[in-house]
């Protein structure tokens, strides 16, 4: 008996019997507000995936400040596709771990984000201040509390701040009158959560706060659930563009195999039917059919890009996010 | 915000909020005279305190709510360090990577009370090993475990990718899963010694296998193919293949072991275990290189049977073992049969031989813990404080070895008639005393019985049978 026939065969079992795996498990690591759009999405996909290929992919799904989002991701978390908040932490993924390569916004449609948001206030309707939040600068006004996330952990705190700051740097025509208008903002901040649902929860569930700067999908999604005779969303005049970005880990899908599924899952975020999800979470799709059909729900108002205001988010994040940026001299400040 | 706090639980402060509110509200609207008194303007002033207050409460609350968030959160990322009877281990928050440190250390004193081997007896450092294990991401397992008794040498070191429960690919050194009593662990086992069957199968090689558990643990199955050695061997930790696997054949080992009712909690087959294993290789000699023999020991570790020094196998060999065990409760049995059939020569005899053995072993444990394969758990650790001593369990053994009679035939037979015996027939009785989890002491009597071709020796281990007292103390964990 040529037992070298034995161990071949029993080698090549063993190898490759792990690549009969039936099931597809991915890892969505996103941000904090898109727990009910992907738990939507995901169902939606793996009917898709089935269809098309007979496979079962089953998503699971993370949730958090952007910002730490990313650097769990960096610091190990085996995420398949990220889906975060802002580009800058999807880039950390490349700078800090090398996890994917620079180009990676131009890989997918319109900078690798399907769907945009904006910022908006929930006003709390039995808060003296109710009437008295009309704009950014109402803000400021003395004694009023503000319900916004710690923009040093989460994606959309940068947001509502950098809104905040071109709002001062147009109102008040510079960007150090911007920074004294944004400190003022900020005494009236009691509480700072690492991400936006906890910020949710401490303004809807804790009753702190006369506004939340919020995304505008999650001021929809409180007034929905807690009833328009509670809140109301005030729109400010201007706010910015929030475009959410997604990519595909490539350290991660190469070594577990899983990049022809997880690329197809960011790209189905472009189909009509993810769209329609999209639109029905109160995201802003980016479809010009979806676009038109939620046209009615969308407020008017005016969004500038990151790129315009701050010339990217590179240059953004040094000036005010990094250790000793704006942020920081106002928040050690206070 | 962030400004300064003092630390209050979360309880005081929901009563300091509610008892502040309920002050300000008495005093705002329950004094008909302060009612009266006050304007309207007062009045929106002092409820504007209230809510300010109130506010100011629920953002020292929340922040408050928010640090202990954070430390829990930074507690889970913490790796876990468990220290306890029986377990030392490191393992990462997730649970997916972990280093455990395990050692075993058993002393022995060895009485013969036989007339032949009075001069063997003294104190054995038995085994003194140091095991590291743990796992990679979940899924990559490891093993290295160096001997530090007598020969200093590595006696496991392998890596275990469990995929599934089902399929695992096992690469390295470990053990031939070929005998039952050999795969047990040893510091488990019934008697501090195995018994004389396994000088029958072979021990640890270098190999790769494929196993794993179907039907929800019903069915444990191995496939595996290794160098080869023969009965009772370890492989060489050489690294030149031609010297360890000389004739460039692998053996090809297969075990399939059922327990069908490993499930049903209250069936009395619940701990009814039984298979099948073989393992069949090339042992030809290639050049110089001789694929040497082991000898065959007694329970009292004294040698019975060896071939002669010129006796090496060259041809193939085979090892076929059923093998069953029987837990329940306290009463645990263990039984397996071996037959090992080898081609070997002597100059020029050549012989294709079988030795054969059996082994059943019986324990019972006196404080009615239950007796498992992978061993019994006091109740109690021993403790003159406390009164408790621990458990108690009595074994007994009978076994028995059957050397071929074609070995002692021919001009230059494999093994000589007049220094070795042809049957063992062993007996053995026992008390091991679980003291607590990580240790144990073991008191047996071993009794073996010796046959031979021709003549007893008249001198040396085999002139008498063999009659010994072997007690031990051990650390394991």
């Amino acid at each position: 008996m040529k037992h070298k026939a034995l161990f071949a065969l029993l080698a090549a079992v063993a190898f490759t019997g792990s690549a009969f795996a039936k099931n597809i498990e991915l890892l969505n690591v996103s941000y904090d507000p898109t727990r009910e759009l992907y738990a939507e999405y995901n169902a939606a996909f793996a009917s898709h995936w089935k269809a098309k290929t007979g496979d079962t992919v089953t998503v699971k799904q993370s949730h958090g400040g952007s910002g730490k989002q990313a650097r769990s991701v960096i610091d190990g978390l085996k995420a398949d596709v990220v889906t975060l908040a802002l580009a800058n932490d999807v880039s950390a993924l490349h700078k800090n771990g090398n996890l994917l390569p620079a180009n990676w916004q131009e890989r997918l449609p319109l900078g690798s984000a399907p769907y945009t948001s904006t910022i908006v206030f929930l006003v709390r309707k039995n808060s003296p201040f109710a009437a008295k939040v009309k704009d950014w600068e109402d803000l400021a006004q003395s004694g009023i509390s503000v319900i916004t996330p710690n923009p040093k952990t989460s994606g959309g705190a940068q947001w509502n701040y950098l809104a905040a700051w071109e709002y001062g740097r147009r109102k008040y025509g510079s960007d150090d009158k911007a920074k004294e208008f944004v400190s003022k903002l900020y005494k009236n901040v009691p509480v700072l959560d690492s991400g936006a649902r906890g910020s949710t929860t401490t303004f809807v569930q804790r009753g702190i706060g006369d506004v939340f700067i919020s995304w505008e999908n999650e001021a929809f999604l409180a007034v929905k659930e807690f009833g328009a005779d509670k809140f109301t969303i005030v729109v400010p005049s201007i706010s910015i563009l929030a475009q959410p970005t997604v990519s595909v880990v490539d350290k991660v899908v190469d070594k577990k195999g899983t990049r022809e599924v997880a690329t197809e899952y960011l790209k189905y975020l472009y189909s009509d039917e993810a769209q329609e999800i999209i639109g029905k979470n109160y995201y802003r799709p980016t479809s010009e059919a979806a676009k038109a059909k939620y046209a009615s729900v969308f407020p008017k108002v005016e969004l500038f890009t990151i790129d315009e205001a701050f010339g990217g988010w590179t240059k953004a994040a040094k000036e005010h996010f990094s250790d000793g940026g704006t942020f920081d001299q106002i928040y050690l400040k206070k | 915000m962030h400004t300064k706090q003092t630390y209050l639980p979360m309880r005081n402060l929901k009563s300091f909020r509610a008892a502040s509110l309920l002050v300000a509200l008495t005093a705002s609207t329950l004094s008909p005279l302060a009612a009266q008194s006050a304007t309207t303007s007062e009045l929106e002033s002092l409820r504007e305190q209230i809510r300010l207050l109130d506010q100011k409460l629920r953002s020292l609350e929340r922040n408050l709510e928010l640090k202990e968030e954070t430390a829990v959160a930074d507690a889970k990322k913490l790796p876990k360090l468990t220290a306890s009877d029986g377990r030392i281990e490191i393992a990462s928050a997730d649970g997916a990577n972990s280093l455990r440190l395990r050692g075993l250390v058993q002393a022995d004193a060895r009485l013969y009370l036989d007339d032949a081997n009075a001069a063997q007896d003294g104190f054995v450092l038995r085994r003194a090993r140091l095991i590291f294990e743990g796992k990679f991401a979940d899924i990559f397992q490891y093993v290295i475990q160096p001997e530090f008794a007598g020969t200093v040498q590595i006696l496991d070191a392998n890596i275990n990718a469990a995929f599934t429960p089902a399929l695992q690919l096992r690469v390295g050194r470990f053990k031939t899963p070929i005998g039952l009593e050999q795969l047990q662990s040893d510091p488990v086992a019934f008697f501090n010694e195995r018994s004389v069957v396994t000088n029958l199968t072979p021990n640890r090689d270098v190999g790769i296998q494929l196993h794993g558990d179907l039907f929800t643990n019903r069915l444990n199955y191995a496939i595996g193919a290794f160098n080869g050695v023969l009965d009772g061997g370890n492989s060489s930790a050489s690294t030149n293949t031609s010297f360890i696997n000389p004739e460039g054949d692998f053996t090809a080992v297969a075990r399939l072991f059922a327990t069908p009712w490993v499930n049903d909690k209250e069936s009395a087959l619940k701990g009814l275990g039984f298979g099948i294993a073989a393992g069949t290789g090339n042992y030809r000699n290639v050049g110089a290189n001789l694929n040497t023999l082991n000898p065959y020991r007694t329970d009292g570790q004294q040698t019975f049977f060896a071939y002669s020094a010129t006796t090496a196998a060259d041809g193939d060999a085979t090892t076929i073992s059923p093998q069953a065990y029987y837990y329940n409760g306290p009463l645990g049995i263990l039984a397996e049969y071996v037959s090992s059939s080898a081609e070997l020569t002597n100059a020029a005899n050549s012989q294709e031989i079988t030795n054969k053995g059996f082994n059943l072993s019986v324990g019972y444990v006196l404080t009615g813990e239950d007796s498992t394969y992978k061993g019994v758990t006091p109740a109690t650790s021993f403790s003159l404080s406390k009164g408790t001593w621990g458990a108690f369990e009595v074994v007994a053994r009978y076994a028995e070895v059957d050397i071929d009679d074609d070995v002692f035939d021919g001009a230059t037979p494999l093994a000589s008639a007049a220094t070795n015996a042809t049957k063992v027939s062993t007996y053995g009785l026992g008390l091991n005393w679980y003291l607590s989890k990580a240790v144990r002491a073991n008191f047996d009597v071993f009794k073996n019985k010796f046959d031979f071709e021709g003549a007893r020796p008249l001198t040396g281990a085999l002139s008498d049978d063999e009659l010994a007292f072997i007690s031990r103390l051990q650390v394991s964990f």
